[in-house]
């Protein structure tokens, strides 16, 4: 897992695909610190991470897009399954890489922090419960992204599917509420990684919630090896 | 040191390769020969456990290829038809990257790839990145990813596939030397370069094994070839010599003296056409001018393996 993670790693950085993933999560971060904070004269930074928490629909698809479909496409997936290592480290391995570029452009972002820690008050526990919801939603869309990578021919086919499912994600919030039929309120309200993190915005460290994203994860890299090893026994 | 036994894969309602068996020896050098969708590629991609069949079993060394895939996998060196290739990964790191995929000891790694570096002809280029080398180069990268961890079964798939006659001929050579002691499996299509490295082929049509000779019985088993000019008429001498019991076929050749028929005669498996056939002559009165054994050849073979495709093909 250890080699597959220093690859990926170095493969990110090797390319383009951190660099844009980073400018991006860089530039939009501004903005919105600009209206949140500096427009707003506000110090309230988990609002920030709330607003910067829609980021990653937008961004995990770049990073996850060549974890499997790439692969797939350039053969290269030949060399990984026909070597002694576990399915789980093939998977483990990628999904880690990609957290460490998330954590790397989460890093970024306490540049934010310092700003407001000169100018203003910050207020460090809630900010460490608002930064765990953030990463923690982030890293559970890099899983499920990684999921759909893993069903995909194409890079490109890829990241539009994984960003179309992350819309999706996001769709099942405004529905929620615009409808109101209690079952399907409560079940939308279930999924939602959006209404997940709302108490880690609120500086409220929810078990409940931290383990709907482990589990979440979990199960998305479960499915992610499961289609590794599903597609040996019937790929053309 | 890797057997399969009854392998068959399916691909919906196609089925690639079917009831496949066979073994191959520790030291081994095998050609799998074929047309086109043969199931070449398939057979290379279950024994490296890249795809799993949909029956049967595969043993690599002592490992069942499905339950004990790691160790299985550990003994197996892959070069696929594309090689793996990372284009954005220098030649060095990329080699250092499939060392500690196949376990090789960190302290090891680079006295390993500066070795296998050595033998494939790529110590100048380790620095380079593998996006900018030649297709002769990106092979013996590929080769040398397969090297990486020494395992004792290399699998090579058309391994000499867009190189030019140069680069096929200096690939060849550093495959010789390579497969000194190795168990070697390798697919082609050129059949010079199978007769040239290995010590066994078998012959796949249409996902099953046509053909499993070693190359030195290929004129063994089939019956005896043998090419005869006897001075006489080819009408009288033809339905003659077919009634012969012991004579499976008999083709005319070109004449190349006036008077003298040329023949190609196939004996019946196990038959020794000869006694036979002087017998004949004497009572025709005709004198044999020539008698020489006629070798099958891996061609010959590979054309007779597959000449229901061909006939198919010309109707």
């Amino acid at each position: 897992m250890r080699a597959i993670f220093k690859r990926e790693l170095q493969g990110y950085f090797y390319t383009a695909a951190a660099y844009v993933y980073m400018g991006v999560f860089l530039t939009l971060g501004c903005v919105f610190f600009a209206i949140n904070n500096l427009a707003a004269r506000s110090s309230d930074l988990n609002n920030l991470l709330w607003m910067m928490s829609y980021l990653w629909m937008l961004l995990t698809p770049i990073l996850t897009m060549r974890s499997f479909a790439g692969e797939r496409k350039a053969r290269t997936d030949q060399l990984l399954l026909t070597s002694p290592v576990s399915l789980w480290g093939v998977v483990g391995g990628k999904f880690l890489a990609a957290c460490a570029v998330l954590l790397c452009s989460v890093a970024l972002s306490l540049v934010f922090v310092l700003i407001v820690a000169l100018y203003g008050q910050v207020y460090p526990q809630e900010l460490a419960v608002g930064y765990l919801g953030f990463i923690l939603q982030g890293c559970a869309f890099i899983a499920l992204d990684m999921l759909i990578s893993a069903q995909c021919r194409a890079p490109m086919t890829a990241a539009i599917v994984a960003f179309g499912g992350n819309l999706l994600l996001w769709l099942m919030d405004v529905l929620n509420a615009a409808i109101d039929i209690k079952i399907v309120n409560s079940i939308l309200t279930f999924i939602s990684p959006y209404q997940r993190c709302a108490p880690f915005k609120l500086g409220q460290l929810s078990f409940a919630n931290a383990l709907y994203f482990v589990a979440a994860i979990f199960l998305c890299l479960f499915f992610s090896v499961r289609t590794l090893d599903a597609r040996r026994w019937r790929e053309a | 040191m890797i057997s399969l036994s009854g392998v068959t894969k399916c691909y919906g309602a196609a089925t690639a390769v079917q009831d496949l068996s066979f073994t191959v020896n520790s030291g081994e050098t095998l050609g799998l020969l074929g047309q086109n969708g043969a199931g070449k590629t398939t057979t290379l991609n279950i024994i490296t456990g890249y795809l799993a069949p949909t029956s049967g079993d595969v043993r690599v060394g002592d490992y069942d290829l499905l339950t004990q895939a790691r160790q299985a996998k550990r003994l197996i060196g892959y070069l696929p038809e594309q090689p793996p290739l990372y284009d954005e990964m220098t030649v060095e790191s990329y080699l250092r990257f499939v060392c500690r995929l196949r376990l090789v000891v960190e302290a090891d790694i680079a006295r390993h790839v500066r070795d296998i570096a050595a033998q494939t002809n790529l110590s100048d280029v380790l620095g380079r990145r593998v996006g900018n080398l030649s297709k002769g180069y990106r092979q013996r990268v590929g080769l040398a990813q397969a090297l990486c961890g020494e395992p004792e079964v290399l699998v090579l798939d058309e391994p000499t596939v867009g190189l030019d006659p140069r680069q096929t001929a200096e690939f060849r050579d550093t495959l010789k030397k390579l497969s000194g002691g190795r168990t070697v499996i390798f697919s082609s299509h050129i059949l010079s370069e199978v007769q040239a490295l290995c010590d066994r082929v078998i012959i796949l049509h249409h996902g099953r094994v046509a053909c499993d000779q070693r190359l030195g019985d290929m004129s063994r088993g089939a019956g005896a070839r043998l090419q005869a000019a006897i001075f006489g008429d080819m009408e009288t001498l033809l339905p003659a010599l077919r009634s012969l019991n012991s004579v499976a076929r008999v083709t005319r050749l070109p004449a190349r003296e006036a008077g003298v028929a040329e023949v190609l005669i196939e004996g019946k498996p196990g038959a020794v056409p000869q006694k036979e056939l002087f017998t004949l002559l004497c009572g025709l009165q005709m004198p044999l001018m020539r008698l020489t054994p006629a070798a099958d050849t891996l061609e010959d073979v590979f054309l007779r393996c597959t000449a229901d495709d061909q006939a198919l093909e010309k109707k």
